[in-house]
């Protein structure tokens, strides 16, 4: 008894944790959206090259955004004319590189990449390896003089400063700084920075400072996705990871949104023998709905959610399911109505069953038409009982005769064209002969009042799990995430060890209650 | 609500989900319900244990039994057709004797030939039975009840529910028929249901419609304090069918016959628990009594003297029914 408890319940739980859990990294990792119709922008990328050959050896590198399993980025897509493409995967600095080459190009070359992405945002996480414990303190490395003056500046920073954190607020803070002439040192700042590299220098001369104090920083280099238009400009911003938090400093303003395309100091694109390279980079933003971004999630994570949802099935089995899959929602309705509360119903599944012929007729039609029908089926089975047929012939003439009222219906509505009678034929036929034979003995064995109560108690139910059931959120979410029929069928089993009492019961039992 | 579902857990009381979770599911291994659930069967298996049961006329199977009906049913004192697997009561035909070439009903109808072999054949294709399984009629001797509960009963025929536990009787109830329940005993159909003090048998108040009641509602006649008749034959006979059955839960219908004394009627493998209402407290902590004690080997005599002590003649409040007490 307590062992088959715990087991029940053991079991119950194990299915809803593995369910909802399946929910929750599908609906936070791979970002499937809560509520159907959610839109999200996708951002079509492309680096467009052009030049002219000089009818010699022609090379053209450029860096090409590296496949990380944490961005999204369902498509590339590689123009090379006549070129040679090769692409060389740089682990140390996570890049990755185009490299086009050609013996002997003429006229004018055009080469083009172009990928699809979401994007990533200031809270996209840093790769695991900066939070791991780094190489520790990297020593600058330059001529004497710079080297006395970074050491002079450095160890000042650090004696302004508490911690790793407000070091690098000030080593930014006094790299990037209008410089007046007046600072304490100036003079050190100015030896360090060749003014002529601009925020690219100043970005490694402070990633520097953070790796002589064993902070993890490196500089990264793509585009922001503000908005769409072609000869896009690179930018560049500081990645670096202190005290457990990631941070990232963007010199030319934050966006809301960015691409990483690069990392390091290097130029994107470098040329060896062409005329007049014109490397243009173009965005367009194409508004698509979150779901498809999220089915098309790169990594072993999108491919098992994708192997595991519907989306891979053809369109006609696609909706079945997304049918077929709301009806266990009713049904633990049911079970809950029937175990906790105490609806009546004829038949065990029959209200559920009724539920989804609904759908084809929306509520306050199918009531009518299911009341309307249970009562010309009663009406003909207590006639039926006068003949003294045997069972299964009389249901066999119960079942002909419904079959019968549905189309006179149909002709009837149509003829006075009404919709609704069209839509009665998906009514379940022998579930209906099933109700009136059982409506007939409880009428006979009990009472009518009995039976009436049964029946209405039954289009409740009905009406409540097909309230539920087409419902477009619980639709979308049972269809989408599929994995909560595991929470469902969990429920069901703990359900199916409950032994308190109904509600119905203490309305039953209320005398004993004083 | 809070303190309605207070007040019934310190009554004791259970519901249909404990009941079945706990009780019938967990002491009535699925294979053996057959026992019970077909009467033909129930008959023949307790029959060697010294259990008496209304005598058995014929039984029909098909077609070529039912030419033999009339040999069945020529008792000019009535009989009784019933469905082996019927339940509740459901589908059973009460002939009191013949009358202008058919023959009369309990409820004073006639019934001719015709009629009754329709009915028959229903119940042969199964519209009484468990999932409309085909099923066998059966013909048997019609009680002639003791007129000990006449002044309480309206029509047709009173019988006594002891619902048994691990062989151990835990709650007595007798059933009287109203004009309501159109002559048949059944709780839902509007019978009277009085608690039987298990340890002397005599009845204590009433329920009707889940309410409780002093009087029958037809004959007016006061429902406390009638003595059973071989109230411990009763009880032997219920805790007897145990070992016959080998059901941990069973409630035991007996009828009282004015010449044959206590007849077994049927078994059920899921009694109904409005016998809590009847007897004014909840079946819930003597269950649990009766099931620490039930897995002790003791005879069926040993098993009614145990019964008797199981709780006190009056309805009691919970406090004096500790379950720690046995």
């Amino acid at each position: 008894m307590k062992i088959k408890l715990r087991h029940a319940v053991i079991l119950g739980f194990a299915l809803i944790a593995a369910g909802l859990s399946i929910f929750v990294l599908k609906a936070a990792v791979l970002h499937y959206p809560l509520t159907p119709g959610v839109r999200a922008t996708l951002w079509d990328f492309e680096l467009f090259l052009e030049f002219d050959g000089r009818n010699e050896p022609a090379r053209i590198e450029a860096f090409v955004p590296a496949t990380d399993v944490e961005r999204a980025f369902p498509q590339e897509e590689f123009y090379n004319g006549s070129f040679g493409l090769s692409l060389v995967a740089e682990p140390q600095t996570r890049n990755r590189k185009a490299v086009w080459t050609y013996r002997y190009p003429a006229n004018r070359k055009v080469l083009r990449y172009a990928a699809q992405t979401l994007g990533e945002t200031k809270s996209t996480p840093l790769p695991l390896s900066f939070r791991e414990a780094g190489p520790g303190p990297v020593p600058f490395e330059a001529d004497p003089v710079k080297r006395q003056a970074f050491i002079v500046w450095s160890g000042n920073l650090r004696q302004r400063s508490a911690d790793d954190r407000s070091f690098a607020d000030l080593a930014i803070a006094e790299t990037f700084g209008e410089r007046t002439g007046s600072e304490q040192y100036a003079d050190e700042i100015s030896a360090l920075l060749d003014e002529r590299t601009g925020d690219a220098g100043r970005l490694e001369l402070v990633r520097q400072l953070l790796r002589s104090q064993g902070v993890p920083a490196r500089i990264a280099g793509g585009v922001y996705l503000a908005e769409a238009r072609r000869r896009v400009e690179t930018h560049r911003w500081l990645e670096y990871h202190v005290d457990g938090e990631d941070f990232r400093y963007f010199p030319d303003g934050e966006p809301a949104r960015f691409f990483t395309i690069w990392y390091g100091t290097a130029p994107m694109i470098q040329a060896d023998g062409v005329d007049n390279l014109d490397a243009q980079i173009a965005l367009r933003a194409l508004e698509t709905s979150a779901t498809a971004i999220a089915e098309n999630a790169p990594g072993p994570l999108g491919s098992m959610a994708r192997t595991f949802g519907f989306s891979g099935l053809p369109l006609t089995t696609q909706l079945v399911y997304q049918v077929l899959i709301t009806i266990p929602v009713g049904i633990t309705m049911l079970v809950f109505m029937r175990q906790f509360i105490g609806f009546k119903t004829l038949g065990t599944f029959m209200p559920v069953l009724i539920g989804i012929a609904f759908r084809e007729t929306a509520l306050l039609n199918g009531v009518l038409l299911f009341s309307l029908l249970i009562a010309f089926g009663l009406a003909l089975r207590f006639y039926l009982e006068r003949l003294q047929l045997l069972l299964v012939p009389r249901l066999a003439v119960v079942l002909i005769f419904i079959v019968m009222m549905m189309a006179g219906f149909a002709i009837l509505m149509a003829e006075t064209n009404q919709a609704m009678g069209l839509s009665i034929s998906l009514f379940p036929m022998v579930i209906l002969t099933m109700t009136i034979e059982r409506m007939s003995i409880v009428w006979e064995e009990n009472s009518a009042s009995e039976a009436i109560k049964q029946g209405i108690g039954s289009l409740a139910v009905a009406a409540i799990t097909y309230l539920a059931m087409t419902n477009s959120q619980i639709e979308y979410l049972m269809y989408r995430f599929p994995e909560l029929l595991l929470v469902l069928m969990g429920l069901c089993v703990l359900m199916g060890r409950y032994t308190g009492l109904r509600l119905s019961e203490l309305w039953r039992f209320k005398a004993l209650a004083g | 609500m809070y303190n309605t579902i207070k007040a019934l857990r310190a009554n004791g009381v259970i519901g249909i989900n404990e009941r079945n979770v706990k009780y019938v599911n967990a002491l009535n291994p699925r294979k053996l319900l057959v026992r019970v659930d077909d009467k033909f069967l129930t008959k023949q298996i307790v029959a060697p244990a010294g259990i008496a049961t209304p005598e058995l006329y014929g039984v029909i199977k098909d077609a070529r039994d039912m030419k033999r009906l009339p040999e069945f049913i020529s008792h000019p004192d009535g009989f009784v057709i019933k469905p082996a697997q019927g339940s509740q009561g459901k589908g059973i035909i009460v002939v009191e004797g013949p009358l202008k070439g058919g023959w009369r009903l309990s409820s004073g109808r006639r019934i001719d030939l015709d009629t009754m072999k329709f009915q028959i054949n229903n119940m042969l294709s199964g519209m009484y039975s468990l999932g409309g399984q085909p099923d066998k009629a059966l013909i048997e001797y019609r009680v002639k009840f003791d007129d000990v509960f006449g002044k309480i009963s309206y029509r047709g025929v009173p019988d006594i529910r002891v619902i048994v536990v691990k062989g151990i009787p835990v709650f007595g109830m007798l059933r009287l028929p109203t004009a309501e329940s159109d002559g048949k005993a059944n709780l839902h159909k509007g019978g009277v249901g009085c608690g039987v003090d298990l340890a002397t048998g005599k009845t204590m108040r009433a329920m009707q419609h889940d309410q409780f009641i002093d009087i029958h509602p037809d004959t007016a006649h006061p429902l406390e304090d009638i003595q059973t008749p071989y109230w411990d034959d009763i009880l032997l006979m219920a805790a007897k069918c145990y070992e016959v059955t080998e059901l941990g839960y069973i409630g035991v219908d007996v009828v009282l016959d004015r010449e044959k004394g206590p007849l077994l009627l049927e078994l059920n493998a899921r009694p109904g628990i409005s016998i809590q209402i009847a007897n004014r407290k909840g079946l819930g902590f003597v269950l649990d009594k009766a099931m620490k004690l039930g897995d002790e080997k003791r005879s069926p005599e040993e098993r009614v003297a145990l019964s008797k002590t199981l709780s006190d003649s009056a309805p009691v409040k919970p406090a004096m029914i500790e379950p720690q007490g046995a």
